[in-house]
């Protein structure tokens, strides 16, 4: 076989190896070696290859940052900011129809300002969002739908874990990525605002509402939230105004959600210890899925699939929005199998350089501020859709009156709102760059 | 005797669980550090100075951390995967694919453990040590041999673990899982 077919063959090996629940970073990691022993004709160059290459991938400064954001949103969950960001939404919003499930968005965003994942602003706003919504008569459906939805904000808007990987995996500059997500992020907010309007008018036995507070008492609420904005503009403006490197960022903003967790008096040694458990599996997930990555993409590069696949996209002339649109609806079915993070390891490095050699009127680093947030939104999609969203599962388990059937009927609105959002995005690539643009 | 109840399994447990908690306590060291340093840099005019090598305790200390997650994540499943297809399989074959799986992180945790101690025999052999604390590398790559061995220890239980529920014909207890 030559290397090429070689190649060609280890990704669909990959693809059979996961489908038979082989941990994703093991798959990679076997087909990676094996690959690559297969190419050279021997296995001295893997053997040498790993005596370095572990250690330089988990102690690497550039990823330092993630296992750092990770903790950071432990200490912020623990801190119980998510309370005080509710309270402030609801207070603004909670007397309009619909408002203290437009609060659970409202303050899901505001979370998601501190914490860069998806599954812990779901987790934490469930358990403050999902007994008001409760008492303020919102049918289940609703209610785990708004929660389950609200927590993908988590990962969109800056700081964000994903990003972070992405921007290391394309070596591009993670304060730009940032930056460009903040816009989507707020429009994704405003969307899924416009999904609860709509279903509340569609069907007005969904959700009550709260009475209306004096504006003194809205001004009070928001101002207890003063730390979640602190937090944020020290850590992203920081990273944006190159004060410090995002792993310096991320070091200041878990010891700023420290403090906060300190002061609220909720860190006995029992929590301190569940917070380093919970970043420990994460951390670990993550960290091996990198490690199967590094060693996938070196056989990959070895057989030249990467460079052949993009050269011959380059050759057909193809129009470069169709396969975009065709790329899109690869990652939002895949998305709804298997796991963001993953998915992007695993896709990127074939799918970028052949993508990159397609025309849409942008500069490289335009293109990859761009593809790299909308990649983002649509496999973030598959965390609210059947059959393995994620936030759906951990949501439905938080709220046991309510079918996962209706869960899956709730959160559908939203997902619509998510398409339609990434067809705007893809339409109208300024929408994302023109804050870039603006900063730089 | 492979059961979590089991002194052996309480014993595994207890390793893993400590290590993740160490590494737990080095991130947070890494954090008081850093926060340290960027005070120092920004007060530079009240004669304050950023920690020499920040950058490298920031590598060593995250070396550590990473390694000693692992046995950690592997004891309660957290690792990502896809049972799409496999939950229409039935109890049994679930079993055994796990054994199959459990063998392949055994094999992959025993490869990455062999190859990382070579890797700090070549570090003391040609003495490199990292660029301002002149901190030998050796002792960085032994930091982080301790997380490797540890999860191959952790992997040969879990693969024990495994085979036993899968000869019983029992599943696993549902583990919480990680995902970001």
């Amino acid at each position: 076989m030559s290397d090429l077919t070689l190649g060609l063959v280890g990704i669909p090996l990959v693809l059979v190896l996961i489908f038979l629940r082989i941990p994703i970073g093991v798959a990679m990691f076997g087909v990676g070696i094996a690959g690559t022993w297969l190419v050279t004709g021997s296995f001295n160059p893997v053997m040498g290859q790993f005596k370095n290459l572990t250690y330089s991938t988990f102690a690497s400064y550039s990823l330092s940052v993630v296992p750092l954001f990770l903790l950071m949103g432990q200490f912020a969950t623990l801190g119980g900011l998510s309370a005080g960001l509710f309270n402030a939404a609801a207070a603004w919003l909670g007397h309009k129809k619909g408002g203290v499930a437009m609060a659970a968005i409202g303050a899901s965003a505001g979370f998601g300002a501190i914490c860069g994942s998806s599954l812990a602003t779901a987790a934490t706003m469930g358990q403050v969002a999902l007994p008001e919504l409760k008492k303020y008569g919102y049918s289940g459906a609703l209610a785990t739908g708004t929660v389950a939805a609200g927590g993908t904000l988590g990962i969109l808007i800056p700081p964000s874990i994903i990003l972070v990987i992405f921007a290391v995996l394309t070596e591009q500059n993670i304060a730009k990525l940032f930056m460009g997500a903040f816009v989507p992020g707020i429009l994704a907010a405003i969307g899924y605002v416009i999904v609860i309007a709509i279903y509340v008018r569609v069907r007005p036995d969904a959700g009550g509402v709260r009475e209306r507070m004096p504006y003194g008492q809205r001004f009070r609420e928001l101002a207890k939230t003063w730390p979640v904005l602190a937090i944020f503009t020290v850590v992203i403006g920081g990273i944006y105004a190159g004060i410090f490197t995002p792993t310096e960022a991320a070091a200041i903003g878990a010891a700023g959600t420290f403090i906060i967790a300190l002061s609220a008096r909720s860190l006995d040694r029992k929590a301190i210890i569940q917070a380093c458990l919970a970043t420990a599996t994460s951390t670990g997930m993550i960290f091996l899925i990198v490690l199967g990555a590094a060693a996938l993409n070196s056989f990959l590069a070895l057989s030249q699939v990467p460079q052949v696949m993009a050269a011959w996209v380059g050759d057909q002339g193809f129009n470069p929005w169709l396969v975009m649109i065709l790329v899109l609806i690869f990652y939002l079915v895949m998305g709804c199998v298997m796991d963001s993070l993953s998915m992007i390891l695993l896709t990127v490095p074939i799918i970028y350089p052949m993508m990159m050699v397609l025309d849409f009127g942008l500069t490289p680093d335009e293109f990859g501020i761009w593809f790299g947030i909308i990649v983002l939104i649509v496999v973030e999609v598959g965390l609210i859709t059947p059959p393995v969203g994620m936030n759906l599962f951990i949501i439905h388990s938080m709220s046991p009156g309510t079918r996962l059937s209706e869960t899956y009927r709730g959160v559908l609105p939203f997902v619509a709102s998510d398409i339609v959002r990434t067809a705007i995005l893809v339409a109208f690539p300024p929408i994302t760059l023109w804050l870039v643009w603006m900063l730089y | 005797m492979f059961r979590d109840e089991s002194v052996l399994g309480r014993m595994t447990i207890g390793l893993a669980r400590g290590l993740a908690v160490l590494g737990g306590v080095a991130l947070m060291v890494i954090v008081a550090m850093v926060v340290a340093s960027v005070v120092g840099r920004a007060l530079i005019w009240l004669g304050l100075r950023p920690i020499t090598g920040d950058y490298e305790l920031v590598s060593v200390g995250m070396g550590f951390a990473v390694f000693a997650f692992m046995p950690w994540v592997h004891l309660e499943r957290g690792h990502a995967l896809v049972s799409l297809v496999t939950d229409s399989f039935g109890v049994r074959a679930n079993g055994w694919l796990l054994v199959v799986s459990d063998l392949l992180m055994l094999a992959l945790s025993s490869f990455l453990a062999w190859r990382l101690y070579y890797g700090m025999m070549d570090k003391f052999a040609y003495r490199e040590t990292t660029l301002l604390l002149r901190f030998p590398l050796g002792w960085a790559y032994a930091l982080g041999l301790v997380g490797a061995v540890a999860l191959v220890l952790v992997a040969a239980y879990v693969f024990g673990r495994s085979i036993s529920f899968a000869i019983a014909g029992e599943a696993e207890p549902k583990r919480a899982g990680a995902e970001i």
